[in-house]
């Protein structure tokens, strides 16, 4: 069983990936990852639509092959140990499917028979968080509540390692919060996480590490902190009257500026207080503070853009 | 019945060709006859072997094979489902060899609710067969409908495309249907015989005969070989996002 014990894995790290290029006919997929993520961990992968993220995971799952590199989960390699990181692994897939005709109950009954059977108590803590309906046929359940079946089932046996694609897409931000403090839940209890987004924010939450991808390759990894000094507020302001641009311009944190018609954009890091400050001794005629998106930090830190 | 059209459309070329083609139309009534196998239509196993088993009863059980053996893997895989099936701890010859016994367990029930049909209600209509040929035909109609399902099985598992499956399968399964059967009329087309499994499964008659184990054990080791196919071609494969 087990094989070829590596005296060199290291027993902190929970996933690393060495290497790992998978390149699709088509021509797209994901190039040279190298990534370590270590055991009670909260790693979030961060990139736009194709980057890549549900490449990475369903490689570390081993239901696509790379074309070169190696994964390795727990020790334990991602090729012939497969069923073995299985067992230890929870996954949300990031297009989710679930048995149509079957209902929420039977899919985790079935699912948790294939896992070698489970406490139902376990189960029902995640259906009654989730305010799941467990006994209506899953076809006739919302996009939202489908997802909540997925979510529970990648749960349910308070795995050591959650792998979880996208995994609040089309939820309310209710069921979001709930998403979110089951994933620190799992941290504090030492079990490691991996999930992906398109969110800079909803990432932000709850990882420790952004890992950024963008085109099939991993741009950057910094901590969440980090990544929230770069990211910038985009500061938009229409006023009434005449103003002194330059006084703006001129404050601590405002890292570039662009007037156009009565409209002043910046961008600023760090601390909002002096520019709210400022703002108040003018007539506005309107005001909007925002996060960048992940493409206009994209292009702001990594000199890319779209096309 | 399209595919059906469409192998008897792309074999009237080679038939064509074929001067006892000529004889076959002379022969016309008499030929009509043999491919139909009413030959004893008026002995009870004649009359079942042509009415039921001699198209029927394979065919019904062949289509069930085929749409679940494309379904199982293929149709899971195309329904996207089976990405959280295998996140489960199961290897992927595990999940294919189960999908089989699930094929082969539908096939076998048919199979016993056909023999029983036959063997009890058979004889209210002055059907007297004995049980032995009985099951003789219905195991070689389950083993070539279990072959067709398998088939589509594998070629599910090959390339996850559940619809080409299914027209292999059917195309396959018509063919040798075809094989044997004009192997009866046109000469040249009886050494080729051995090719059709419906020969093998079907061909000797086993409703007067009883059993042919060594035909019947071809095909057992086809379907094998088909699975053991399955098996490896499944855990080779990029499963489609
Ligand atoms: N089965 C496939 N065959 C060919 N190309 C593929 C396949 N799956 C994905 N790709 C390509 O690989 C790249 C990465 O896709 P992937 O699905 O991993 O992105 P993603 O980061 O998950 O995007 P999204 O946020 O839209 O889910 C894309 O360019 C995509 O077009
Ligand atoms: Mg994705």
């Amino acid at each position: 069983m087990e094989t070829a014990t590596d005296t060199t894995v290291d027993q902190s790290v929970a996933i690393s990936l060495d290497h790992v290029t998978k390149i699709y006919r088509g021509g797209g997929g994901v190039y040279e990852l190298s990534l370590d993520i270590a055991v009670g961990e909260v790693f979030g992968f961060l990139g736009p639509n194709g980057a890549g993220k549900t490449t990475t995971i369903r490689l570390i799952l081993d239901l696509i092959r790379p074309s070169s590199g190696r994964i390795r989960v727990f020790g334990l390699d991602s090729r012939t140990d497969s069923v073995a990181i299985r067992r230890r692994v929870g996954y949300l897939p990031g297009e989710l499917a679930l048995y149509e005709r079957l209902s929420a109950r039977q899919i985790l009954t079935h699912f948790a028979h294939l896992r070698g059977g489970l406490d139902w108590k376990k189960v029902e803590h995640y259906v009654e968080a989730f305010d799941l309906d467990v006994d209506r046929p899953v076809r006739s359940l919302s996009r939202g509540n489908r997802q909540k079946v997925g979510l529970v089932a990648a749960m349910m046996g308070d795995p050591e390692f959650l792998l979880l694609d996208e995994p609040t897409s089309g939820l309310d931000p209710l069921v979001q919060r709930t998403v979110q403090s089951e994933v620190r839940r799992a941290a504090r209890e030492g079990r490691t996480v991996l999930l992906s987004s398109h969110v800079l924010s909803e990432v932000g939450e709850v990882a420790d590490r952004v890992g950024l991808i963008r085109e099939g390759r991993l741009i950057d990894i910094e901590s969440v902190a980090q990544l929230q000094g770069h990211a910038a507020h985009l500061v938009e302001v229409r006023f009434r009257g005449p103003t002194d641009v330059q006084t703006f311009i001129s404050l601590p944190g405002v890292l570039s500026h662009r007037v156009d018609d009565r409209s002043l954009h910046l961008e600023v890091a760090g601390d909002l207080n002096p520019i709210v400050a400022l703002l108040a001794r003018y007539d506005l005629e309107d005001l909007s503070i925002r996060e960048p998106t992940l493409e206009e930090l994209f292009m702001r830190f990594y000199g890319v853009s779209d096309g | 019945m399209a595919f059906f059209s469409l192998v008897m459309l792309a074999m009237f070329p080679t038939i064509h060709a074929n001067a006892s083609f000529a004889k076959l139309i002379e022969a016309y009534p008499e030929a009509l006859r043999k491919l139909f196998d009413i030959s004893n239509y008026t002995t009870g196993p004649g009359y079942l072997r042509t009415e039921v088993f001699s198209f029927m009863a394979p065919l019904l059980i062949t289509i069930y094979a085929i749409l679940q053996g494309s379904d199982l893997l293929a149709g899971e895989e195309e329904r996207r489902t089976i990405d959280l099936l295998l996140a489960n701890p199961v290897s992927r010859r595990r999940v294919v060899m189960e999908k089989w016994l699930a094929l082969a367990t539908g096939v076998g029930a048919l199979s016993v609710v056909l023999e029983l049909l036959l063997g009890l209600i058979g004889p209210l209509f002055r059907l007297h067969l004995g049980w032995r040929q009985l099951s003789a035909e219905v195991l070689g109609t389950a083993l070539f409908g279990l072959f067709g399902g398998t088939l589509a099985l594998a070629w599910g598992a090959w390339t996850g495309a559940r619809g080409a499956a299914r027209g292999v399968a059917a195309a396959v399964t018509v063919a040798m249907y075809l094989l044997s059967a004009l192997a009866q009329l046109v000469s040249a087309l009886g050494s080729f015989e051995w090719a059709s499994l419906w020969y093998h499964a079907l061909g000797g008659d086993p409703l007067t005969t009883g059993f042919h184990y060594w035909h019947l054990g071809v095909v057992a080791m086809v379907i094998g070989v088909l699975l053991l196919a399955a098996t490896l071609l499944f855990d080779r494969r990029d499963l489609t996002t």
